[in-house]
């Protein structure tokens, strides 16, 4: 009986794959297949790589989201693509997240990061319906669930909100109070769309000053406290870029984690030039989870 | 000592936090996208049951607790303890009706026990979860009694306990009863 109702999710799966396909396809999106293995490595503060050796002496990376080279086609001149990619991660293994997952990733030529998120939500429909939407700032997150206004409060007074040992500067100890605080207070069964956070935690997204905060024009769409996507409106400065990727690198180092080597191919393209887009990473496995009631992530894929 | 961590702690691992030993009842990977990854432990007291979570790095470590599980079968009780023997090594264990607890209800000589040790000492008891009793102290059953519905009436058994039992069971019947609801089950 079980293995019937786990063919019934695989056949809804194959289902939905096709049906993001005529999504993407009805909007001139075109579908790209970009190499899982990379010689060069995408480098983020808090996501370990894959490592392989697939020949002798030479180290290749498993990606971590096919940003890079979706990027690299696009200063190709590609134009509007989209990816249903495996991704991997070292050690992310749990009731919601496994090494190996997949994500539908996709950049827009010329679009406004609103019109990011209301085609994010769309793709969100083809799998749960239309729900509720609440779009809440970082800022204002913090405001109406912790009474807290962050352009007041120091580093020393938002450490005392969590437990210390846990956070080592100013973004673990947000990260925390949105993991353990905010999160768990987003309305269930409806989507919470939360923007512009802390220009710290840009990662590939451009900044800009609001509200006297300098923000990331950044975006996270949650179902109740699930995290379902992260989307930007993707920074082309190519100075700026290996800037923060350098940043990035320092961080692992100061956490004794190794660091890795910096895709000069990316940033070539960038320097060549990526035309102004928004992009997204939206987590295909996390939406069929939510679809078929799952609170475990390995119901609802083959093994 | 031995140490575990974060990634490979699983539900029933018994860790020392704070000098105070625990099972583990539940571990959750929290990581969002972009942030430091946590887990979440939900940990049992082995001794007060109380249950507690604790959010650690993940890949920080925990210290394991010595803590062993084993049968032990009941010799006598004391004036303030009960006497345990293990079966196969003949060893034997005072613990006191204190740290027995709620327990102490179901002590029966010859009935075997599961027994908790944590650094060598008897922590906590737990008596088989069905146990076959003597009924020591009702009242007769009053044939009026079911038509108002009352169909359960107090009674005490060999070991002490209190439970309900039904109206037509009478003093020194052996009945069937399940220690961790102290309910009636069946005749015997």
């Amino acid at each position: 009986m079980l293995a019937a109702s786990k063919v019934d999710i695989l056949k809804d799966r194959a289902a939905i794959l096709r049906r993001s396909r005529e999504f993407f396809h009805q909007r001139s999106i075109l579908e790209v297949d970009t190499p899982l293995l990379s010689p060069l490595a995408s480098v983020d503060e808090h996501i370990d790589l894959i490592s392989l050796e697939p020949e002798q002496g030479h180290t290749s990376y498993l990606v971590s989201s096919p940003e890079y080279a979706m990027k690299r086609l696009l200063a190709e001149g590609i134009g509007d693509c989209y990816q249903l990619s495996h991704v991997f991660r070292k050690g992310e293994s749990g009731a919601n997240h496994r090494p190996e997952f997949t994500l539908t990733e996709w950049y827009r030529l010329a679009v406004s990061f609103d019109a990011m998120i209301r085609e994010t939500l769309d793709y969100m429909e083809l799998f749960v319906g239309k729900k509720p939407v609440e779009e809440i700032t970082y800022l204002e997150a913090f405001q109406k669930y912790l009474q807290i206004d962050l352009r007041q409060e120091s580093y020393e007074t938002l450490k005392k909100r969590v437990d210390e040992r846990l956070v080592e500067n100013i973004n673990d100890c947000l990260e925390l109070l949105v993991s353990q605080e905010i999160e768990p207070r987003f309305r269930p069964e409806c989507f919470t769309v939360l923007t512009h956070y802390p220009a710290t935690q840009a990662a590939l997204a451009n900044t800009l000053r609001l509200d006297n905060y300098e923000v990331a024009l950044r975006f996270e769409i949650y179902h109740g406290g699930l995290e379902l996507c992260n989307g930007y409106d993707e920074l082309i400065d190519a100075a700026e870029q290996k800037r923060r990727l350098e940043e990035a690198n320092r961080q692992r180092i100061s956490r004794g984690k190794e660091p890795l080597p910096i895709d000069t191919d990316f940033l070539e393209a960038l320097e060549k030039g990526v035309p102004a887009c928004c992009g997204v990473a939206v987590g295909f496995d996390r939406l069929m989870m939510l679809r078929h009631q799952s609170e475990e992530i390995g119901k609802i894929l083959p093994y | 000592m031995a140490q575990a961590s974060t990634n490979e702690i699983r539900p029933g691992f018994k860790v020392e936090i704070e000098g105070q030993p625990y099972a583990v009842v539940g571990n959750e990977f929290v990581k969002p996208g972009k942030g430091q990854a946590f887990n979440r432990i939900r940990i049992k007291h082995l001794i007060t049951g109380r249950v507690v979570e604790k959010t650690y790095k993940s890949g920080e470590k925990l210290e394991l607790a010595d803590v062993q599980e084993t049968e032990m079968r009941l010799l006598y009780t004391e004036q303030d303890g009960a006497v345990f023997m293990c079966d196969d090594t003949f060893e034997q264990h005072t613990m006191s009706f204190d740290q027995i607890g709620d327990n102490a209800k179901w002590l029966k000589e010859d009935i075997l026990y599961s027994m908790v040790f944590y650094n060598g000492q008897p922590v906590t008891v737990e008596p088989p979860t069905f146990m076959e009793l003597k009924v020591t102290e009702t009242d007769p059953g009053v044939r009026g009694d079911t038509a108002s519905g009352r169909v359960l009436k107090p009674a005490k058994l060999e070991t002490g306990a209190q439970i309900q039992i039904p109206i037509f069971i009478d003093q020194e019947e052996v009945i069937k009863v399940d220690t961790r609801t102290a309910e009636y089950v069946s005749r015997v």
